[in-house]
């Protein structure tokens, strides 16, 4: 079966440059990509509110206002996808200390933002980008 | 073989609904042949099912593999706990075809034999795997993998399982297969380090494992020939990888390789294993992995390659 040795081989080499290939800079940021603000604004309006109603980790957001939540999701992925905002809000240390939120709370509403970018009708590949530049929100949320 | 796979689908279903973790879904990989969660051929350093730091999940795998003369199948469980430790248990059983025992018996008494019996061999692999550092999946702003250790404590039960002939005698009495190819022990503890990290949104928006593991071991195909030869009792180190791209939310396709030391030489020369896979994940509750395997040399059968099923079970 050298032919199928070979093909494996290949499989290793193109994945490689694939990844390689990855170097290339787009000149269109991933915010304006999705649609910009309109498009964040309605991906976490959709999640806030399973987000709130959800039995596990809904008591977390208990006094806090949706439309406040909203705003600083919204300013935050806008920032951390490209897009013209700072976030000036309170740091996600600060927000977070004392709230002992465990990794599976983290883990829900991950899912749920996943969920509602779906919904909102983002591509599996923005879907991932905007994924990855969040991804490290977990260490600055989870167990403080 | 059918009946088995029955009993598994009238689990899958029952269980679709049950707890099966909140870790995201594929990043347990599946179970791997060795009962290890991982890609087919190696281990991950990912901890298999989806259990978080506070929770604890159970899977079941059953897999098949043919390899023309030989099958493998194989069958086992598994415990994710608190995503630091996981433990499994699995049974393989390789089926030899009459027609290559048959030939074994042949070329031993220059063709004097040549009718023998089916055979199998069975082994047992206990094993435990520790999550050391990292975070493979979240920590997207760093370099670094998620890096695991484990062990497997392997035992094949066939070492001294003789070869019968139709009429039920045993010409080499006391000696399975393992041992007629020249293995020296029928038990042995597989080590290793796999560093395993998951590229979000690489490449092209697309999402990418990568996984390589470092193995030292004195097993001969893996322990289903034994351990050591008389010649050459030390363990080597082998290297084994994974590729895995997800091009949708549930569905991973990928190849692996895995090195193998040729200890025994001759009949049972051993060359690195290779495969391409495709794993379906359509929920947290099951997977369902294809692949096509290519383990080189076996026994009398040059170009071993063939199909793979796997079914997982989360719980």
């Amino acid at each position: 079966m050298i032919i199928f040795r070979s093909l494996c081989t290949t499989l290793f080499l193109a994945f490689t440059l694939l990844i390689a290939g990855c170097a290339s800079t787009n000149e269109q940021s991933l915010y304006d990509e999705i649609g910009g603000h309109d498009t964040l604004n309605t991906i976490y309006g959709v999640a806030i509110n399973r987000i709130y109603s959800d039995p596990t980790i809904g008591h977390y957001f208990k006094g806090v206002p949706k439309r406040h939540l909203r705003e600083q999701l919204v300013a935050q992925t806008c920032d951390l996808i490209g897009g013209p905002c700072e976030y000036d809000g309170k740091t996600m240390l600060e927000s977070h200390k004392g709230l002992n939120i465990e990794e599976r709370d983290f883990y829900i509403l991950v899912e749920y933002v996943q969920g509602a970018m779906r919904d909102v009708g983002l591509t599996y590949q923005q879907e991932n980008k905007i994924l990855q530049k969040l991804a490290p929100i977990k260490t600055q949320t989870v167990y403080l | 073989m059918t009946r088995k796979i029955l009993l598994v689908l009238s689990l899958l279903v029952s269980s679709v609904h049950a707890e099966s973790g909140s870790r995201l879904i594929a990043s347990g990989g599946i179970t791997g042949f060795e009962g290890v969660a991982g890609g087919g051929l190696t281990p991950w350093a990912f901890i298999g099912g989806y259990a978080s730091k506070e929770e604890v999940s159970y899977s079941a795998n059953i897999q098949y593999l043919n390899l023309n003369d030989y099958a493998l199948s194989t069958a086992g469980v598994s415990v994710g706990i608190f995503d630091r430790v996981e433990l499994s248990v699995q049974r393989q059983k390789l089926d030899i075809s009459s027609g290559l025992t048959s030939n074994v018996f042949a070329l031993l008494t220059d063709g004097a034999i040549t009718n023998a019996n089916a055979a199998t061999i069975e082994q047992d692999i206990f094993a435990a795997k520790i999550k050391v550092l990292g975070d493979g999946v979240f920590a997207q702003d760093s370099w670094l993998p998620q890096v695991s250790v484990g062990a497997q404590y392997k035992k094949n039960r066939d070492f001294n399982t003789s070869l019968l002939l139709p009429d039920g005698s045993a010409p080499l009495p006391n000696t399975g297969v393992p041992k007629l190819l020249g293995a020296a022990d029928d038990s042995g503890i597989d080590v290793y380090v796999s560093a395993t990290k998951l590229w979000l949104g690489i490449p092209h928006g697309f999402n990418l494992v990568t996984n390589l593991t470092a193995r030292y071991t004195k097993a001969n195909t893996f322990g289903l020939l034994g351990f050591g030869s008389a010649t050459d009792d030390s363990a080597a180190l082998e290297w084994e990888g994974s590729l895995a791209l997800l091009i949708s939310p549930t569905t991973a396709i990928g190849t692996e390789f895995r090195t193998q030391s040729n200890r025994l030489g001759g009949l049972a020369e051993e060359n690195t294993a290779v495969d391409a896979f495709i794993a379906y994940f359509p929920n947290k509750s099951v997977s369902i992995t294809a692949a096509y395997v290519d383990v080189g040399n076996l026994p009398l059968q040059e170009d071993s390659s063939g199909f793979y099923l796997t079914l997982n079970a989360n719980f």
